[in-house]
């Protein structure tokens, strides 16, 4: 049994900065190389010209969903040791459209502002301090957030667990999103370029 | 993309391939099987002799100090003995409720009782079950009270020896315990009485507070 390496012991805290060092370098890099250093690239997203941002995060997750479903079926990786964030509904809903909201009027999501800023794109510094100062905020209304921030929740759960669905049902699901999810997108986006061109 | 050959793009074959893969899926019942491996008594042989299953008294100290969510603390001894004293935020589960308290298998779980055999004892349940982080408090809650509770200079101490205790003072304050100082005729018998449950401020609840960044 390999995974997790960090949670488990098999290494320490300092070579867990290292690794996470390393992954974040990485995670950057292939970023960027999708073009989403440019806060255009991303807001193209929202006008449905270019579905890149869909795209290669479907893709991310199809990936990792089809590698750790096959390396834990082969024993490989040990599936149930995942840490999986526990889920709280309603906060995380809500948090993901104040998130979705911020990235429309700025241009960028957390990750890649960073890249954005790493490239030399000094509007990606200016939401980078905007998210520095919304950790502050948030650190400081805290507490009169916290029964909501903490309610509705539901634990470490997974679709398959949640839905009484086998596994490989879900996953079979997913993957069908994901290549109509492609197919689409590409449609919309040849649809927009002759609207545009026309 | 480059080597796109009439309809077989590279997009399109990579999409056929996690086609084949989803559907394959559909058929392979569980991935968890890979988890219901066999009890590797070697392996745990190794574990065992490398000490990686021990966590030392001031380093939970620590983490109970720094707020860290991310680990359940058992306490194996009796009702009666827990209600006395335990480490802050520990859970009390006896040896025989252990299997149907709920612990997950990717969780990290240290789990103490008055020495060590009790939690040792424990330790290997848990591990026949496929338990991977499992931990000893090491030397059990004797050793805490040594260590944590009650620290205690030597006679002749070294200055780094004296550093360690500087700072140990610090953390057993924070335990309410009370450090020993003195030589040791000086000090009394009786271990000094164990702290009253409310001093400490525990690492609140189970919801972890560590806020993690995800996703794009």
């Amino acid at each position: 049994m390999n995974a997790p390496f960090f949670k488990f012991g098999l290494f320490g805290d300092n070579v867990s900065l290292v690794v996470a060092f390393l992954i974040g370098i990485g995670f950057g890099f292939f970023l960027e190389r999708a073009g989403f250093g440019s806060a255009k690239k991303l807001t193209a997203q929202f006008y449905f010209t270019d579905l890149s941002v869909f795209k290669v995060m479907f893709s991310a997750i199809v990936t990792a969903m089809v590698g750790i479903f096959y390396l834990s079926w082969m024993g490989i990786v040990d599936l149930s040791l995942v840490y999986l964030t526990p889920t709280f509904l309603v906060p995380q809903v809500v948090g993901g459209m104040i998130l979705g909201v911020g990235f429309v009027v700025g241009g960028y999501c957390p990750g890649t502002s960073c890249v954005g800023l790493a490239t030399g794109r000094s509007d990606a510094g200016v939401y980078l301090i905007g998210i520095v100062a919304g950790i502050i905020v948030f650190g400081e209304v805290y507490p009169l957030v916290k029964d909501f921030y903490l309610s509705t929740p539901m634990g470490q759960v997974t679709l398959p667990a949640l839905l009484n669905i086998p596994y490989g049902v879900i996953m079979f699901l997913v993957v069908l999103m994901a290549i109509g999810g492609f197919a689409g997108a590409t449609w919309v986006e040849k649809r927009m370029a002759a609207r545009k061109g026309a | 993309m480059h080597r796109s050959s009439g309809w077989l793009t590279t997009n399109r074959t990579l999409g056929l391939l996690l086609g084949l893969l989803g559907f394959v899926a559909l058929f392979l019942g569980t991935p968890y099987k890979g988890t219901t491996a066999t009890l590797d008594a070697t392996e745990l042989a190794r574990i065992v002799e490398r000490e990686v299953d021990h966590v030392a008294p001031e380093t939970l100290a620590d983490w109970i100090i720094q707020g860290k969510a991310d680990f359940r603390l058992i306490d194996l001894r009796s009702e009666t003995e827990y209600t006395g004293y335990h480490i802050p935020g520990a859970e009390n589960v006896t040896l025989t409720a252990l299997a149907d308290h709920g612990l997950q298998r990717n969780e990290k779980i240290i789990l103490y009782s008055e020495g060590g055999i009790h939690s040792a004892q424990a330790w290997f349940l848990l591990k026949a079950r496929e338990y991977n982080g499992v931990y000893m408090l090491r030397g059990g809650l004797e050793e805490w009270k040594e260590k944590v509770l009650f620290p205690m200079l030597p006679a002749e101490p070294t200055p780094a020896q004296r550093v360690e205790f500087a700072k140990m003072k610090e953390v057993s304050a924070f335990f309410g315990g009370t450090p020993q100082t003195g030589t040791p005729a000086e000090r009394p018998a009786v271990v000094t009485a164990l702290p009253k449950l409310d001093m400490p401020a525990p690492a609140s609840g189970a919801a972890p507070k560590k806020k993690k960044k995800e996703g794009c």
